[in-house]
């Protein structure tokens, strides 16, 4: 009996197709590497800023709702002439209106010691010789500002399927 | 008479450029255009060999901007075809020779009484390929399915795409090699069109045919039974507006797929006999 099941096996593994590994195929791996290097060039981003905006994001978004950081995306696709900031983010639960305000208070808190620790900055900058650090970190300031504002409209799409991970995009 | 200037270009060098140039510019002229092919590669000229031509070049077209010959005077006809002629770079100077307003003049004399102006552009994003792009309002955009020369194809779009005077510019795709996307060890079709966000104009395969035929400098469209000249014939016919179906390259895996091809292509065939 066993005879005929490994007969039978053998002459199945004869004529089934070869099993090809689809994720780990040298081609997906290709794919996946230019994909990146592709969005690099075209947009000038930096794997280094890329990790920081993520992080920023992380950060921003946290003080509204739990998000599993490990498994958030963030992509850039090519929609015909345009490049697209995909961002899909997967939501644990939405902070209830206390959490909120403790977060926004804690971050307010935050931003009052980092301004006033500026303002030390240039004043010592200004008593001793110039900095460049003091520019440096107004600079990152309003940077700051910016992507807060984006990802405040992100904010509002969000509310409307909040059932799901959510893609929102932002076109660069 | 008012004809099409297409640049022929790819960013990586040895994707094979020329070699598209020679059969497209061959293919259109066999399918009863008037061609002129333009070499822009100045000192590293190539274009005469794939064409069998060497022998036959007296004037460059150095020689046409610095005004020692006519225009006319440069053009070297095709030895099997009539209809198409070359006008050969200068092997002993260099891109500096010729600028981007000689090169647009001359593209527009030629369109006076030609069907298609081919330009094979050389390798690189400076000199060379500004003066090549000049003249052209479309463009053939090279590639294979390998990481670098993907990525200078997408280089290269992004500089065609930005420039107002190229109305359209359509991919080709080299060197495809069907047993090697079967296995998943190469990108396929689709994953290049993807990734590049650019149309397709065509799908050569990998042949050995082409080495021979550059030995013997006659273009494989001249090989009726060449997949790759094959290839070639459709994207001429593709630029002339017919619409034609890609080649299909993958072949099927396993065994009953063999048999159900072959099973198909015979009910094929006798179907178009009836």
């Amino acid at each position: 009996m066993s005879f005929f099941t490994s007969f039978y096996n053998k002459v199945f593994s004869f004529f089934k197709p070869q099993e090809v590994s689809e994720d780990n195929s040298v081609k997906e791996v290709a794919r996946s590497r230019l994909k990146l290097v592709l969005m690099q060039d075209r947009t000038n981003l930096t794997p280094k800023i890329l990790e920081q905006m993520r992080g920023e994001l992380i950060d921003l978004l946290s003080k509204y709702v739990e998000l599993d950081k490990d498994l958030l995306e963030l992509n850039f696709e090519q929609e015909g002439d345009q490049v697209a900031l995909m961002l899909s983010i997967p939501v644990i639960r939405a902070k209830d209106e206390k959490e909120i305000e403790e977060a926004l208070k804690k971050d307010a808190l935050l931003k009052g010691i980092k301004l006033a620790d500026d303002d030390e900055e240039e004043e010592s900058a200004e008593s001793e010789t110039a900095d460049d650090e003091s520019e440096d970190n107004t600079a990152d300031d309003n940077n700051e500002e910016e992507s807060t504002e984006s990802v405040e409209e992100e904010n509002s799409s969000e509310e409307h399927n909040s059932d799901n991970q959510e893609n929102t995009a932002e076109t660069v | 008479m008012s004809g099409r200037v297409i640049v022929i270009t790819s960013g990586k060098g040895g994707v094979g450029k020329t070699t598209t140039s020679a059969n497209i510019g061959t293919a259109l002229a066999k399918a009863g255009n008037k061609v002129v092919l333009i070499d822009t590669d100045i000192g590293l000229r190539n274009l005469d060999l794939l064409l069998g031509l060497e022998n036959r070049i007296v004037y460059t077209i150095v020689d046409v901007v610095e005004e020692r010959c006519k225009l006319k005077q440069a053009l070297v006809k095709d030895k099997k075809n009539p209809n198409l002629s070359l006008l050969a770079a200068a092997q002993t100077r260099d891109k500096s020779a010729v600028t981007q307003e000689q090169l647009k003049e001359i593209c527009e004399t030629l369109k006076k009484d030609n069907d298609f102006i081919l330009v094979d552009c050389p390798a690189g994003i400076e000199q060379g390929f500004q003066n090549a792009i000049a003249g052209a309002s479309e463009a053939i955009v090279v590639t294979t399915p390998e990481m670098s020369a993907i990525r200078d194809a997408d280089r290269i779009i992004g500089l065609l795409s930005a420039r107002e005077e190229i109305e359209s510019y359509k991919l080709l795709l080299n060197r495809v090699r069907p047993n090697l996307i079967a296995t998943n060890d190469m990108m396929s079709v689709e994953d290049v069109v993807e990734l590049l966000a650019c149309d397709l104009i065509g799908i050569i395969p990998e042949d050995t045919g082409i080495i021979s035929s550059t030995n013997k400098g006659d273009p494989i469209v001249n090989d009726e039974k060449s997949l790759a000249g094959q290839a070639y014939r459709n994207v001429a016919r593709r630029i002339m507006g017919e619409e034609v179906e890609f080649l299909n390259l993958e072949e099927d895996k396993n065994f009953f797929g063999k048999i159900k091809n072959f099973f198909e292509k015979t009910i094929k065939d006798i179907k178009a006999k009836i």
